[in-house]
């Protein structure tokens, strides 16, 4: 337990670390990227000084990079994301507004993705018939084959909800790795020998097979939610959902580094939680 | 078996045509991708247009073909990229071992847990929007090759590794060869078919994600054609349901991937 616990805690410790360089490294796009501190309102002729100034303030181009990292973090920690120069709004706020629509999108898909995935992979385990084999691996393969765009378009073609979109863009990958990791635990020494010794094959699967492979499955819950919020994008800006994909992909458009930078720092905070999760259940399994 | 290799053999054919059409573009028609029919915009197919004309009149055979030559040839050049920094860091940390490893191996995990898209287009959007096409490609695809490294760098490392313990390399060792010579020499062959599988399954996936990037207006610009900025503009399934002949580099890209799926599909077990 005590292991466990510390585990645990590394892993939470990397997660700060994660947050902070992430924080820095986005400091670093928006402060580097052509055009910052670049203000139109500064070609107003009926703008004073101390108006200009003020703009430029709002920068912080006043003082040296020290004080612009110090700056930024310190507004992290305060909750100031910064503000969106195209929506001229606080980028907390409209992560606070759009994150729970991707974020359910995101669960809903990724628990159909599973589900179907693991139904899939478990039923061409226990049968291995070709023609099961070889239609599931046509279709996976057929899937794997479009972009995620296209994917976006038969979605909104077919007037079906985002987060099955993002399911049948991680179905395929899925589907793929798990009837891997099954396959490979279904051909071990004592599978054969519980065959041997006459065993049926769903005692096999369900108490052999599944707790072999059990622990590089968990592995692959941060990478299904990785995926899946890469989908997010694409399904999201396509079929104007309001969720953070679109708005990701309205600030690239507008070239919107403070909000882009501030979604990407929180989706990536997001799915490295996901995969701390996935591997403190590792941890856990003996 | 037997039908697999016909199956492989048909999808190498199937390469080799679209390779050559956006090899040799310029032989298969006598238009450039920019030049515009003023006069016949949305027209359909016909003998001096095989697949017909865009909104702007282009002529979208030549468009498609040329697409096809930007698509293929720049997903390898990424492909390439991506192989190439694996290799030397996958090959590092696999052959020094110690912390040298373990920082190699951290990273590695940590960009494959991120959102590659996310940090495509944040990387992407550093870049103004109104770049020229050229650069544009270049930077997608380099975008592309420098992100793309993490999911081989675990192939190659462990390949590394499991040479780094072989007798050859031990007994090259002994025998009190240079570092340089054991690197050229020994490893660098021996890791060549690890290299190869992992750049010709990287392909695949970069063509998809400029397709998607394309799509999205922050891949390749107008007017460079490439399969994914030639379906921009397919959200229109009114236009889609009258011209169905525009969904064609769509018909090219996905055959292309499931082409390249067939061919290379044991390339992962080369080794």
């Amino acid at each position: 337990m005590t292991h466990w616990i510390s585990k645990l805690a590394q892993k939470v410790l990397l997660l700060t670390a994660l947050a902070i360089v992430g924080a820095l490294l986005s400091a670093t796009m928006v402060r580097f990227a052509p055009g910052y501190g670049v203000d139109e309102r500064e070609l107003d002729p009926r703008l004073s000084a101390a108006s200009r100034d003020a703009i430029r303030n709002e920068y912080r181009l006043g003082g040296g990079l020290i004080s612009y990292y110090c700056g930024y973090i310190s507004g992290l920690l305060h909750g100031n994301l910064g503000t969106s120069v195209f929506l001229q709004r606080p980028v907390a706020g409209l992560l606070k507004e759009r994150a729970p629509f991707t974020v359910r999108a995101v669960f809903l898909g990724l628990t159909t993705a599973w589900i179907a995935a693991s139904v899939l992979s478990l039923l061409t385990i226990r049968w291995q018939t070709w023609v099961l084999e070889y239609s599931a691996t046509a279709v996976t393969g057929l899937l794997i084959a479009l972009p995620t765009a296209v994917v976006a378009l038969l979605c909104l073609y077919l007037r079906v909800p985002v987060f099955l979109g993002i399911a049948v863009v991680t179905l395929p990958k899925l589907f793929r790795y798990q009837h891997n990791i099954l396959a490979q635990a279904h051909a071990r020494p004592f599978v054969l020998a519980a065959r041997a010794r006459g065993v049926s094959s769903n005692r096999i699967l369900f108490w052999h097979v599944i707790p072999a492979a059990w622990q590089p499955l968990v592995a692959l819950l941060g990478v299904s939610a990785s995926m899946a919020f890469g989908a997010a994008i694409p399904l999201e800006a396509l079929s104007d959902s309001p969720g953070m994909g679109q708005l990701a992909w309205q600030a690239a458009l507008n070239r919107d580094l403070p909000l882009l930078t501030s979604i990407t720092l929180f989706v990536t905070l997001l799915t490295a939680a996901v995969n701390c999760l996935a591997g403190a259940i590792q941890e856990r399994q003996p | 078996m037997k039908g697999q290799r016909i199956l492989r053999l048909i999808c190498r054919g199937a390469l080799v045509i679209i390779l050559t059409l956006g090899l040799f573009a310029g032989s298969f028609t006598g238009y450039s991708y920019a030049h515009q029919f003023r006069e016949i915009p949305n027209s359909a197919p016909s003998r001096t247009h095989w697949l017909g004309t865009d909104g702007l009149g282009r002529d979208l055979f030549t468009r498609v073909i040329y697409g096809t030559r930007v698509s293929l040839l720049l997903a390898p050049a990424a492909a390439l990229l991506a192989t190439i920094l694996a290799a030397i860091l996958g090959g590092l940390a696999g052959l020094r071992g110690g912390w040298l490893e373990k920082i190699i191996l951290a990273s590695a995990d940590l960009s494959m847990s991120l959102p590659l898209l996310f940090v495509l287009i944040a990387l992407r959007a550093l870049l103004p929007l109104d770049v020229s096409p050229v650069l544009s490609v270049v930077a997608t695809f380099v975008t592309l090759g420098v992100l793309g490294w993490p999911s081989s760098l675990r192939v190659v490392w462990a390949a590394a590794r499991n040479l780094r313990d072989s007798d050859h390399i031990l007994l090259a060792r002994a025998l009190g060869c240079r570092q340089s010579q054991i690197l050229f020499r020994q490893v660098i062959p021996c890791l060549r078919p690890v290299f190869l599988a992992q750049f010709w399954i990287s392909i695949p996936v970069f063509i998809l994600m400029e397709a998607t990037l394309s799509m999205l207006g922050l891949g390749v610009m107008e007017p460079l054609p490439s399969w994914g900025n030639l379906l921009h503009g397919a959200e229109d399934f009114s236009a889609m349901a009258a011209n169905p002949y525009r969904l064609v580099p769509l018909f090219v890209l996905v055959l292309t991937v499931i082409c390249f799926q067939f061919v290379f599909s044991g390339s992962e077990e080369l080794p």
